[in-house]
């Protein structure tokens, strides 16, 4: 299966993501979970980053907590709601929201 | 172009989720795909008409209009509704209301799903 998740909160989904099994995993992080992509706690990034996994970051809710984009972790891509729509579309079979 | 049906549970006028449930609809709609959009528990407030905009607050009655001439399909559990008062006779011209089979259908021959639960 290949499985979008959804993170639209800080507070960590850890948990549930790690009873996910999909064969491809993408994570969209969408409202407050943008700041998963840019926040570091202890020089650390956040765990959420750590899975094996493609990580996109909306665009719009970046700019509207002030995030530069340019700072984010390099692994996340920014992306905006057409191309949500596209990964739910083309790349993913099944979405999650945590 | 497919079908992508997007539920939305538990989240009132002014939350984050109605919000970015509604501009992904609106994202989609705009891709060419068809869109069935059920709201439940407390977002069921979205279909009540005549809601007052404010600056700077968060108001959906206008974008949902526009979706809603664009094609977008949105329904309203309708026992949600009325447990909380919300009746036909204050509900959204072009805002439908049936029960949770609806959503079931919906979800049983769209392409894409996106389940938006409680928050």
């Amino acid at each position: 299966m290949k499985l979008a998740a959804f993170v639209s909160d800080y507070r960590l989904s850890v948990d549930s993501l790690e009873r996910l099994k999909p064969e491809k995993l993408g994570i969209i992080l969408v409202q407050n979970g943008v700041y998963h992509a840019s926040i570091k706690e202890n020089g650390s990034a956040s765990p959420l980053l750590g899975y094996s996994a493609d990580y996109y970051a909306l665009q719009e809710d970046l700019e509207t907590r002030g995030i530069d984009a340019s700072k984010l972790d390099g692994k996340v891509k920014v992306i905006n709601l057409g191309d949500v729509v596209d990964l739910i579309f083309n790349d993913y079979e099944k979405t999650a929201w945590l | 172009m497919g079908k992508f049906t997007i539920g939305c549970f538990s989240s009132l006028v002014g939350s984050l989720n109605l919000d970015f449930a509604v501009k992904l609809a609106g994202a989609a709609l705009d891709k060419g795909h068809k869109v069935d959009m059920w709201v439940s528990g407390n977002a069921t407030m979205l279909s009540i008409k005549g809601q007052r905009a404010f600056k700077d607050y968060s108001s959906l009655e206008k974008p949902l209009k526009e979706l809603m001439e664009k094609g977008l399909t949105i329904t309203a559990c309708e026992a949600c509704a009325e447990a909380r008062g919300y009746n036909k006779d204050n509900t959204m011209e072009g805002f439908k209301r049936h029960s949770m089979d609806w959503y079931l259908a919906s979800t049983f021959d769209a392409d894409r799903v996106l389940h938006i639960g409680g928050e």
